[in-house]
């Protein structure tokens, strides 16, 4: 009798578990990412819950923050990010946690072409699951309409690079992204997706309460893809805002501090409404 | 002949076209703060605005400087004073105007 209750307890523990290891995902935000000229960029990093203003986590502080940018044709450049990097508070409707803030000044982004950010966070403890999880994240900005890197891979230990240009899309358009792991496309990769229902907040830096979608399903709420034979995502985006890529475990680093760690890739992009 | 000569006319009349259609030119200046401007070119599609002509002329039209992209697709030149435009000119369809008032830091 007590060997069968503790099973039932053990079970509906695992149950438990899995009900709540949502999708975590970090966030690289600024609020617009396809721009005419240059000009400061507002910017936040934060490990949360962006399709349930849910739980914020401790990404464990930021490891690097770095931009390659490149015009046209013209030599990548690569610009070390750091020293812009605040540690805040981010205040989500029922949790708060520490997060970052940089404010990137208009003579780093002045010129026209592509800008390829890269944040690389510490190691977050999966509490529940007893495992460590570091999300490495792009987004991608545009000044001036003139392209440059944004299909080039930044030579990550794992990343997700578009096919589509990510801050030119058409709500209706097909994202599609290949997932590489030491620059090799990886098969089978699970990919989730999610929206970002709730817009950061600035000023409070928090996540609203109000979801700006309702969810029928948890399936609905974190979406998945598989990659297919050849590492390839393909994604057809059904309305305008801010969708998250998070390719799991696909790094190198399967360990740390003796445990079990995912190292993930993370990418964001914007759709935008045809008027 | 002639039908020679229509179907080299109609097959050139196309190949322009595409070219045309390809890529717009894109011009951004910014004042250095130094006393000098620096203006970046380039096509839509990401191609080069190397050795393309630019004049900088003042306000009434008049030329001051003639200069050309870099390899870089960059041009440095000294700051006029007063009222001035700087103007890309990559051939017929492919210019791009600023004003000077519009540079800034």
């Amino acid at each position: 009798m007590k060997r069968k209750l503790t099973c039932l307890l053990a079970a509906l523990g695992v149950l438990m578990i899995t009900g709540t290891a949502m999708a975590h995902f970090m966030m690289v935000y600024t609020p617009e990412i396809a721009l005419h000229e240059g000009q400061d960029l507002d910017m936040r990093i934060v490990f949360t819950h962006p399709a349930e203003a849910g739980h914020t986590m401790d990404m464990g502080g930021v490891q690097e923050f770095y931009v390659v940018k490149q015009r046209g044709d013209a030599a990548p450049k690569k610009v070390d990010l750091m020293s812009y990097v605040k540690e805040i508070t981010w205040k989500n409707p029922e949790s708060s946690n520490k997060a970052f803030t940089a404010v990137i000044p208009k003579k780093e982004v002045r010129s026209m072409g592509d800008y390829v950010f890269v944040m690389k966070p510490g190691y977050y403890h999966e509490d529940e699951e007893g495992i460590y999880m570091q999300q490495i994240t792009k987004l991608i900005v545009n000044v001036g309409g003139l392209p440059g890197n944004w299909a080039e891979p930044v030579g990550l230990p794992c990343e997700i690079v578009p096919l589509i240009k990510p801050y030119g899309i058409w709500t209706g358009n097909v994202f599609k992204a290949q997932v590489l792991s030491e620059g090799k496309p990886v098969a089978g990769a699970e990919v989730e997706v999610e929206y970002m229902s709730h817009m950061p907040d600035l000023k409070s830096n928090s996540l609203p309460k109000k979801s700006s979608v309702e969810y029928p399903h948890d399936s609905l709420i974190t979406q998945t893809i598989f990659t297919d034979a050849d590492g390839y995502i393909t994604f057809g985006v059904p309305k305008a805002g801010w969708w998250g890529f998070a390719a799991l475990g696909v790094g190198p680093e399967t360990q740390h501090d003796g445990k079990e760690m995912s190292q993930d890739a993370v990418i964001w992009i914007k759709a935008v409404d045809m008027k | 002949m002639k039908k020679l000569m229509i179907v080299l006319t109609l097959a050139s009349l196309l190949a322009f076209a595409g070219q045309a259609f390809a890529h717009s030119p894109l011009m951004s200046c910014f004042d250095n703060g130094d006393g000098t401007v620096t203006c970046e070119g380039g096509f839509s599609d990401g191609s080069s605005a190397s050795g393309v002509k630019i004049h900088v002329t003042d306000g009434g039209g008049k030329s001051l400087i003639e200069t050309n992209m870099n390899q870089d697709s960059e041009v440095t030149f000294k700051k006029p004073d007063g009222a001035y435009m700087v103007i890309f000119d990559g051939g017929a369809g492919h210019t791009v105007e600023v004003n000077g008032a519009d540079i800034v830091e």
